[in-house]
């Protein structure tokens, strides 16, 4: 069996694999946002006056913490279905609204990843000195402009590491994301590796891909991370 | 009433569902605590000479370590499940000629041998971390006073890099447990395997709620007795530097199958003792 | 306190509707196709071959991709193929990510409790196949007391053995592939599948491991008569459409031409209205 043919030769699965990583990318930087965005408001509201919006906080993240990734994926992509589908029925449509399969995923991944980064968004407010916001606010700062200006970049550099480290998870999750169908990097390797017979050969490749985007991730974060640290000891 | 109050459970728990496939959940659930037992105790014997070589002088052990490590961190644990269970069909002619067949025959075992080869690498950098942050001059005194190898490492370096590895370890056997799911797609019938055999049976999505439930109680009670033994291996410390690790330490360190290359140890810089 | 209040009031309300608002619109991202049917879209699990299957260049192909493309030229209607896994492709139906499922599900009492089906437009014999070097042809349950036998799950193969080979060892795999992979790989004995599938399997890339040994008589509770397409319950309109145009590309050829195509022998099967 020519490995090079496989891959690249006519017929080849190179093809496929590279519409596969470039899903799982796609799937890793569109949650981002999502993710870490609710993650940080979920942290805000953990630290809340309210003992029931605190309390409903700590108890998404206990759950989503303490479950597999790939169940949580499960039930937020099935129970979503089942929700939209209710929602469907009783707002009277005639036929389901259907949910693309890769927004499916962006949503289970962001709850997960949401879960993660608020305990990382926690300690980094946490840690921001109290006086921070009482010198913004005696500037007249609106909160909106002490949030941002202030507060954002010292919560961004304390979180970078810890954020840093749900990224690379957030990286490896997509693959769970193959079993549900969406063709990302994991699921173009089986499918090739299943046609050809050659799996160790796909799933090596597809290893490797990873382990790339891996090795690149480090390198950008280790870069934010100096960059953030200016002028720091 | 009591009808209402019947059928409203009935929604919550599917009974019927429950007393045909119930006790398969009780299977699925003693394959996966035998799964993680086994690969996580195995993993930390591998553990620690990758540690050591990792930390070697030796360009070539500290290098091969290096790969191994960014390896299995560095790469999804399903994709090595496929690679190990899929890649050991492929060689069987191989596997057979060097005794090895029956070990990757049974997916029971294959899961256990690509788990335990993945949390070595964690483990590996948790030790690698805690035993940094034992501060050098340590080593240097207890040299000083004599003590020998073995005896400085035993009861000098160990002790303290204990309590610092204590929580990081206890995330990843947290980190384990939630990974252990993934058998269930090289058929292994563990707790997620055996859910997903129901779903299909039944098409409940609720099976998924129960099984997730379950995880839950498995991962608090860990972290509950973690959170024992750390207190009370941390005793003799000071009690602001037990808060410092409780309230910073809480995860930032390890969350679950976190990456993070190059510069991470066994705690993040928060984390460390006063 | 003070930060958190401040916090609370801005930023908190702004996330939360910003959140709120992508939620729904990620919802209605693909309004579904209203009664009057203009485009079908088609679920099949793209993993079985030759019926269907991915290509290398990610296009889903095969009889089923061929016929179901004919029906809808017929029905003069649009129609696309989504890939979706076959343990969930019945709850995908029922959410409504498609509106037909065309991936060789066999017409079963059980199913029909959740679906609807077409008329039968195939019926391909069921086989048991194991390794070239086993030259017995006994494949009753005494005789297959401990083997392994592997097949997909959520299958009409997977409840035969359920129901006839308590005894022997059986193994469910999400896909038909994968057993098959296990049998070229020598970790199961046998494999239960679908003849045209198997032999498929077998010719392309069994490399002589494997052999189609004996056909299953189709036991009528378990087995059901046939393949039919599945659709949700309400959608009788949609089930009558195929059903006319099944009957029409009977009368004019094009089954059998599209047939000729993947086989050399007759998949028909009796005709059963449904």
């Amino acid at each position: 069996m020519n490995w090079f043919s496989l891959l690249f030769g006519p017929g080849g699965w190179s093809g496929l694999l590279l519409e596969g990583a470039g899903v799982t990318i796609a799937l890793a930087v569109v949650t981002v946002p999502f993710g870490f965005g609710a993650g940080l408001a979920l942290a805000v509201l953990k630290l809340a006056p309210n003992k029931v919006v605190r309390a409903f906080c700590e108890a998404y993240t206990t759950f989503f913490r303490g479950i597999p990734d790939l169940l949580s994926l499960f039930i937020v992509y099935f129970g979503l279905q089942a929700l939209i589908d209710r929602l469907g029925h009783a707002l009277g449509l005639a036929n389901p609204i259907e949910l693309n399969a890769f927004v499916a995923g962006v949503i289970a991944l962001s709850v997960v990843v949401a879960a993660y980064s608020s305990e990382v968004w926690v300690a980094a407010l946490k840690s921001v000195p109290r006086g921070q916001h009482e010198a913004a606010q005696a500037l007249g700062l609106t909160p909106k402009q002490a949030f941002m200006l202030v507060l954002m970049p010292q919560l961004f550099r304390i979180a970078l590491p810890g954020l840093g480290n749900i990224w690379t998870i957030l990286l490896k999750d997509t693959s769970l994301i193959s079993t549900l169908a969406v063709m990302d990097l994991l699921r173009a390797a089986s499918e090739a590796g299943r046609n050809t017979t050659q799996s160790i050969l796909f799933y090596s490749v597809a290893a490797a891909v990873y382990l790339v985007f891996s090795i690149i991730s480090g390198m950008v974060q280790a870069g934010l991370e100096r960059r953030v640290n200016r002028g720091f000891a | 009433m009591w009808q209402t109050l019947q059928d409203n459970a009935a929604t919550l728990f599917n009974f019927e569902m429950m007393g045909r496939y119930g006790w398969r959940l009780v299977d699925g659930l003693w394959i996966t605590i035998q799964v993680v037992a086994i690969s996580v105790s195995l993993g930390f014997l591998l553990a620690y000479p990758i540690c050591l070589a990792r930390m070697s002088r030796s360009k070539i052990l500290s290098g091969a370590a290096l790969c191994y490590v960014t390896f299995f961190r560095g790469t999804p644990l399903l994709c090595q499940l496929y690679l190990v269970y899929y890649g050991a069909g492929e060689i069987r002619a191989f596997l057979t000629d060097i005794g090895l067949w029956w070990l990757f025959r049974e997916s029971y075992f294959c899961c256990i041998f690509a788990f335990t080869l993945n949390t070595a690498a964690y483990q590996s950098e948790i030790m690698r971390g805690a035993l940094a942050s034992v501060p050098r001059g340590q080593t240097e005194a207890a040299a000083s006073l004599g003590l020998s190898k073995y005896r400085i490492a035993r009861h000098v370096v160990w002790p303290q890099a204990f309590i610092v590895a204590l929580r990081p370890f206890g995330n990843e056997l947290i980190a384990m447990i939630k990974s252990s799911a993934l058998a269930a797609f090289v058929t292994l019938l563990d707790l997620m395997g055996q859910t997903r055999f129901i779903f299909a049976r039944t098409f409940d999505f609720l099976i998924y709620v129960y099984a997730a439930i379950i995880y839950l109680v498995i991962v608090e009670a860990i972290r509950r007795v973690w959170g024992l033994i750390e207190r009370s291996c941390s005793r003799h410390l000071v009690i602001a530097t037990r808060e410092t690790q409780e309230s910073r330490g809480q995860d930032e360190s390890r969350i679950s199958r976190a990456g993070g290359h190059g510069l991470s140890h066994g705690g993040s810089p928060q984390s460390q003792r006063a | 306190m003070k930060k958190a209040r401040l916090l609370q009031n801005d930023a908190v309300l702004k996330t939360t509707t910003l959140l709120a608002a992508l939620g729904f619109a990620a919802c209605l991202a693909a309004p579904a196709s209203a009664k009057e049917w203009k485009t079908v879209r088609f679920g099949t699990d793209a993993t079985y071959a030759p019926f269907e299957s991915v290509d290398p260049s990610g296009k889903i192909v095969g009889f089923e991709v061929d016929y179901g493309m004919a029906l809808c030229e017929r029905m003069k209607v649009t129609c696309t193929f989504q890939n979706q896994d076959w343990d969930g492709i019945i709850p995908a139906l029922l959410a409504g990510k498609f509106d037909v499922i065309f991936s060789s599900m066999n017409i079963t009492e059980e199913r029909k409790k959740k679906v609807m089906f077409s008329d039968m437009y195939y019926a391909t014999p069921i086989v048991f196949a194991g390794q070239a070097s086993n030259k017995s042809d006994d494949v009753s349950p005494a005789a297959l007391k401990g083997k392994t036998i592997g097949t997909q799950s959520s299958t009409i193969h997977a409840n035969f053995l359920e129901a006839f080979y308590k005894d022997s060892n059986i193994k469910l795999y999400p896909t038909q592939d994968e057993p098959n992979l296990d049998l070229a790989s020598g970790r199961i004995d046998y494999v239960v599948g679908d003849g045209l599938v198997e032999a498929d399997f077998f010719e392309k890339k069994g490399n002589g491991c494997c052999r189609v040994i004996s056909e299953i008589k189709r036991v009528p509770g378990i087995h059901g008569p046939g393949v039919g397409a599945a659709f949700r319950p309400d959608d009788t309109d949609l089930r009558d459409m195929f059903n006319k145009a099944i009957g029409e590309l009977d009368a004019d050829g094009t089954y059998k031409k599209i047939e000729a195509k993947y086989f050399k022998q007759d998949i028909r099967g009796k005709q059963l209205v449904n």
